[in-house]
């Protein structure tokens, strides 16, 4: 009997339902049989061992902002890139060069941003 | 297959979301979510009637559409900055210096 | 895989005649290349002005040269065709101004001065990519391309509360606008199967002729279609889309607030002409009346009433307008209504009367925000009690912002007298065909609004040489000889064209073929 689109599914429920359902039973028993006695250096907040620093709800500098929001703009300008990728054979070299055209008018906004000091992380 | 109605009817009702938020939030950061919010959802229209139709220019729409919600959001964010740092914040509603007179 | 490299051979076989577009899109990338040289030379302006003309004047070269035969280009994607030159060059006009306007000027500080021409050509391009549009997504992705560059531009004062406020709704209005527009495109696809605006005709008699039940194909199709005219009434700052424009306007830069008030509003009324009348009317010419269905949907009507709502608003609105910049925001919301009578009476004169009207448009707008320019650089006001006496401090400006303003009211013998008459004429033409009656209502209804229009575009000339001045006269700044030339030329470009427009109705007659694919 042939399966419908939806039972081909049904492996992937499967482990879905085994691996959430163990993670909860292990954590369950854990927190049952575990002995508990807390202590100032065991609630502190874990930051690869060294003592922590200052709160963790603090501001960040906006400039990590203005990265945050170049990484956006190139890294959408991927999404082109692929459907090329998939045909870039077919599409030979003049498929090729256009798409080197593209991606060196992004290097020119890249080479403008470096030059105008956006990515400077220091001051 | 899941019916083509059922996408229609999630692409409307997220549009919907997205127009009502643009028009009763008042932080200009999520007014932004919202318009992104209507921009996927036309995404969604265009894509569940290239599926329907087996026409492959709406999954190109789709595509450019990504990058142009890339880009506008990148703008608007960059200028909801440059309002906090005038203003001190990003509330739509205190941003009123430019208006009729009277 | 025959067929994908034929699709690159058309693609590579098109870009012959898309060179302009070409030498903006580098052009971009050099005037941002040298917006990073002479950072402070005190020739910096001169030479970075000098690099975007040339830009703009190889853009110009070579669309001198393109073939001139109408074609597709990109498969669909663009059309090349008379039509979308004559707006080519309407953009070059105007681009060219701004950047000899923007040189000497405070608005922009010369460090940031290269950003802006960099901006302005990328601006440019998307204009041009308007007016050749033929494709949904061609319309939707050039539109965007304008709003990014004029969302960066309206907040570009650095730290100013206005410029920020301005930029910010300008970005939420403009945001939604375009989020409709595709909305409405997606459900156009959906319906009709296709984004080429030149099958569009076609398609919907088709599924008008299709078994599907009438009254919900023609709702969608309705709705589809207003959505999308939200996206192209917003650039042309059409009632209800208009709020954002008098903010916008009052907040950004002068000399950028002057390529706004014409540029995008030209190249929407390019989306517009070409959706409308070159797409639904079909390949036939129109002879439905005013409430009847052109290519399934009554737009003559619907354009019709927006006209007199968006006309009516503007100038009602303008009249208690006191700063300069607010007022010519609202004068130019009228003026979006004055063209949209045009459209609304679908027809080759009123696609003429559009083309003629802008065309005046761009040199006598420019020229009342250069005289803005000139005075708020010399009181730091634009508060129509600072024009007072504007007359006797500095006479030339005054001459010829009284030309421009008499031009916008359209009186003889001024170049508007021109444009508002064909625009009169494209719409009685109508009134004896059917459904004339609305059109005889839409002709009076213009009629009264330039009367009124007459009253606060007065106000303005009656401050500048009559009244006494609000304040003792400062010494003011010496005005940059560019000022001078571009005021004169300018005032003197609308008092010939007023007399002598034989050599625009030839023009715009040979530019009346709308490639219709």
């Amino acid at each position: 009997m042939p399966l419908t689109p939806l039972q081909t599914y049904f492996p992937i429920g499967l482990v879905l339902l085994v691996g959430s359902g163990l993670a909860l039973v292990l954590l369950l028993l854990a927190n049952v049989l575990g002995p508990r006695r807390p202590n100032a250096a065991k609630m502190s907040p874990f930051e690869c061992g060294s003592v922590p620093v200052g709160s963790a709800r603090d501001r960040f500098g906006v400039k990590f902002y203005v990265v945050a929001l170049l990484f956006i703009v190139f890294d959408i300008e991927a999404v082109f890139l692929f459907p090329w990728a998939v045909l870039s054979t077919e599409l030979g070299w003049a498929g090729y060069v256009e798409m080197l055209i593209f991606v060196a008018t992004l290097v020119v906004g890249l080479a403008y941003v470096w030059k105008k000091g956006v990515l400077d992380w220091a001051e | 297959m899941v019916p083509v109605q059922w996408y229609l009817l999630l692409a409307a009702v997220l549009f919907g979301v997205g127009l009502v938020g643009v028009l009763i939030k008042r932080n200009a950061l999520i007014v932004m979510m919202c318009i992104e919010l209507m921009l996927n959802a036309a995404n969604l229209t265009f894509l569940a009637f290239a599926r329907q139709q087996g026409n492959i220019g709406g999954h190109a729409i789709a595509f450019f559409v990504i990058a142009v919600a890339a880009a506008e959001a990148a703008v608007g964010l960059a200028i909801v900055i440059a309002i906090y740092r005038t203003t001190g914040s990003v509330n739509v509603d205190d941003v009123r210096e430019l208006r009729e007179e009277g | 895989m025959t067929n994908l490299l034929s699709l690159v051979d058309v693609n590579l076989a098109s870009a012959a005649s898309f060179r302009p577009e070409l030498a903006l899109t580098f052009g971009t990338m050099a005037m941002f290349i040298l917006d990073l040289f002479w950072k402070n030379h005190p020739a910096r302006p001169a030479r970075l002005a000098t690099g975007a003309l040339l830009v703009l004047g190889v853009a110009a070269a070579l669309l001198v040269s393109q073939p001139t035969a109408p074609g597709s280009l990109f498969n669909g994607m663009i059309a090349t065709d008379g039509f979308a030159t004559f707006f080519k060059w309407l953009f070059l006009l105007a681009a060219g101004l701004t950047v000899l306007i923007s040189a000497p000027g405070k608005d922009f500080p010369p460090a940031r001065l290269g950003e802006f021409y960099a901006l302005l050509m990328a601006m440019v391009l998307g204009l041009f990519l308007m007016a050749s549009a033929t494709d949904l997504l061609m319309v939707y992705l050039s539109i965007e391309l304008v709003s990014l560059v004029s969302y960066v531009l309206a907040g570009f004062k650095k730290g100013d509360r206005r410029a920020a406020e301005a930029s910010l709704k300008y970005v939420i209005y403009g945001g939604v606008a375009s989020g409709v527009m595709l909305f409405g495109m997606s459900y156009l696809f959906g319906l009709l199967g296709t984004t080429s605006i030149g099958q569009l005709a076609g398609r919907i008699q088709h599924l008008q002729a299709s078994g599907l039940p009438a009254a919900a194909t023609k709702l969608t199709l309705v709705v589809a279609m207003v959505l999308i005219t939200a996206g192209v009434g917003y650039k042309i700052a059409a009632v209800p889309w208009h709020m954002w424009c008098p903010d916008v306007y009052e907040g950004a830069p002068t000399p950028f607030t002057a390529f706004l008030s014409v540029g995008p509003k030209a190249a929407g009324f390019a989306v517009a002409l070409r959706l409308f009348y070159g797409a639904l009317s079909g390949p036939s010419a129109v002879t439905a009346g005013f409430g009847e269905a052109v290519g399934g949907l009554p737009w003559p009507a619907i354009i019709g009433v927006m006209s007199v709502a968006t006309m009516t608003l503007g100038n009602l609105t303008a009249l208690a307008q006191t700063n300069l910049k607010r007022l010519l925001a609202y004068s130019s919301i009228a003026h979006a209504g004055y063209l949209l009578m045009g459209l609304s009476a679908a027809s080759d004169r009123g696609v003429q009367a559009i083309m003629i009207y802008l065309l005046i448009y761009v040199v006598m707008n420019l020229g009342s925000f250069l005289v803005v320019i000139l005075v708020a650089e010399a009181t730091g006001s634009e508060s129509i009690l600072d024009y007072r006496g504007l007359a006797k401090r500095h006479p030339l400006a005054a001459t010829a912002f009284a030309v421009f303003l008499f031009s916008l009211t359209g009186i003889p013998p001024f170049a508007g007298f021109v444009g508002k008459w064909y625009l009169f004429v494209a719409v009685l033409d109508r009134v004896p065909g059917p459904g004339g009656n609305w059109y005889a209502v839409l002709a009076i209804i213009g009629a009264l609004n330039s009367a009124v229009s007459l009253y606060y575009y007065v106000r303005v000339v009656r401050a500048m040489f009559i009244d006494q001045p609000y304040a003792e006269p400062r010494q003011a700044p010496a005005t940059p000889l560019m000022y001078q030339l571009l005021l004169s030329a300018s005032a003197v470009a609308v008092l010939v064209f007023g007399l002598w427009w034989t050599p625009m109705i030839d023009w715009t007659s040979a530019s009346l073929q709308i490639f219709k694919g």
